[in-house]
């Protein structure tokens, strides 16, 4: 069986569904926003870093990320529809690499283009401030802001095939995101520094001084993504249907 | 033609045995119906058969290739498991372009089946507002989407209205006059013999007949005479003497079991009885599956006190 058509079939099904597309726009708009609040705010912190308040709409904009790779794979789950599914791909490894490219490409289109506008929107209210990036710095933070998301994306994908439910994976992934990110903060060590979302959201920072890099720091991100979607193809290929 | 061939097909779920040991054949060219209580095992060999399940042990083939094996399956095989699988969101014509896409087949034969389902009126509005019968329908046309040669369906009645059953009957007919291959599974017995030309069924997972229908009815049910008369006791009498035993039902009528219209009617008229009413009475599926149970169920009782 090709993968053309099975790719062709997966994309569909994104299409088709309109929440899904509406988390794509609660991507943008929310990402864009907040990074708009972000740069009109207070500018007098001693560690501020221009980029990354600029880019930190994405901080709450990859919840509708990771909403938007969990319920994509989670219709699959609800009332047989992986049965049918599988009935007509019953190439179970080339079914979820459809799904995941299925889901990543859109990530990724919408992903590019709101990193952008978040950092324009960011630039705008910071003024002067931002004046001292460079042209590489920013580039270099808004594709790596889109890849991000495309991996957070996929990261909750494969979270939600281990575990069956779009329910199971959001209450496992957005605290997380949230407590780690939020509350435990710039206080924790160096282990805090490789978890998913910390390590790969340093490529929105300026200024770097753990052991990770941003390229190295969103290679990370893609480590935890890969294991999420071996453990789901995994355990798609194990299970009974 | 492809035939669907089970081979001591075995599932088990923790230490319960789902299906057990199950050996039978699927033809084409007939409507077979699989029958059994519900928990009998029919869904779960269906999920096998399909690859969905993964067998303890046997095999399950089409046309002696495993289902995964299949080059754009739905071409060759079209099932219906669950009407519930359409998601409520989309339309019934975009869950039908969506499994097309994946096969390869032209969104012509979406609207080709939408229209064979009855459902071309609706086939723009959400699945969420569909009726069970019309997600019935859905599901029956997604089967039918690769235009495939063997048809495998569950509890496709379910939900349905009453010209809803008297189409999927001649659906059923036509599919099978064409040569294909349909199983059908159903746990109501009026509704099988109305449509199935072969029965195999199950009980607890287990094999208890693959026969042709008439042959399973008439080796289980004896068959008798419904008979009315004004003289009764003239008839009864008249019986009697011929060594004929008779019920009495209430509203008037008799019985005579193990007897053909022939003799009786012959008897009858020798002896100068008026008869009123005269006829075969052909034993139901629904005796013939009663007494096949029964007979299961005391056999397992008593294996069980050994």
């Amino acid at each position: 069986m090709q993968f053309a058509p099975v790719l062709r079939s997966e994309w569909l099904k994104i299409a088709t569904l309109r929440s899904l597309l509406g988390t794509l726009l609660a991507l943008f708009a929310a990402t864009t926003a907040f990074s708009a609040i972000a740069g009109a705010s207070d500018t007098s912190d001693p560690g501020f870093d221009p980029l990354s308040t600029a880019l930190s709409g994405v901080m709450p904009g990859q919840i509708a990320a990771i909403s938007f790779g969990a319920m994509a794979v989670s219709s699959e789950f609800q009332g047989g529809a992986l049965r049918v599914s599988l009935a007509a791909v019953p190439q179970r490894g080339r079914w979820f690499a459809a799904k995941a490219t299925a889901i990543a490409v859109p990530a990724l289109a919408v992903g590019l283009p709101t990193s952008l506008a978040a950092l324009l929107a960011g630039r705008a209210g910071l003024g002067s401030a931002a004046d001292g990036l460079t042209g590489g710095e920013q580039v270099r933070a808004v594709v790596g802001c889109g890849v991000y998301l495309a991996l957070v994306a996929l990261l909750a994908a494969g979270l939600a095939t281990l575990l069956r439910s779009g329910v199971a994976t959001l209450s496992l992934l957005i605290p997380f995101i949230i407590v780690v990110s939020f509350v435990i903060g710039d206080a924790a060590g160096p282990v805090v520094d490789f978890l998913p979302d910390r390590a790969g959201l340093l490529v929105i920072h300026q200024n770097h001084e753990g052991t990770l890099g941003p390229w190295s720091g969103l290679a990370v991100t893609a480590l935890w993504t890969a294991a999420a979607l071996l453990a789901g193809a995994w355990s798609l290929r194990r299970r009974d249907a | 033609m492809t035939s669907i061939d089970v081979q001591n097909l075995t599932k088990e779920y923790g230490t319960r045995r789902a299906v057990d040991d199950l050996t039978f054949r699927v033809l084409p060219g007939r409507v077979t119906g699989f029958l059994g209580p519900n928990g009998a095992g029919k869904s779960t060999t269906m999920r096998l058969v399909l690859g969905l399940d993964h067998p303890t042990s046997g095999s399950a083939t089409l046309g002696g290739r495993a289902y995964a094996t299949l080059q754009d399956p739905l071409r060759r095989v079209g099932a219906l498991l669950d009407a519930q699988a359409a998601h409520g969101s989309r339309t019934g014509r975009d869950h039908l372009r969506v499994l097309a896409a994946s096969n390869r087949l032209p969104d012509r034969r979406v609207d080709e089946v939408l229209e064979e389902t009855g459902l071309g009126p609706v086939a723009r509005r959400r699945v969420r507002t569909y009726s069970l019968g019309m997600r019935q329908r859905l599901g029956i046309a997604a089967a039918l989407l690769g235009d495939p040669e063997v048809v495998v369906l569950d509890e496709p009645s379910n939900g349905l209205d009453p010209e809803g059953i008297v189409w999927i009957r001649s659906l059923l007919r036509r599919l099978a006059d064409e040569g294909r291959t349909v199983l059908v599974s159903s746990h109501l017995m009026n509704e099988t013999a109305s449509f199935a030309d072969h029965l195999v069924v199950l009980g607890r997972g287990r094999l208890l007949a693959d026969t042709p229908m008439r042959e399973f009815i008439h080796a289980r049910v004896r068959p008798a005479v419904r008979v009315r008369t004004s003289d009764p006791a003239a008839l009864e009498s008249a019986l009697a003497r011929h060594g004929h035993d008779v019920v009495e039902h209430p509203d008037g009528h008799w019985t005579v079991p193990d007897a053909r219209v022939d003799d009786i009617g012959r008897l009858a008229s020798a002896a100068g009885v008026p008869i009123l009413e005269l006829a075969a009475e052909e034993g139901t599926l629904e005796q013939a599956y009663l007494d096949l149970t029964a007979a299961e169920t005391e056999f397992t009782a008593r294996h069980q006190e050994v």
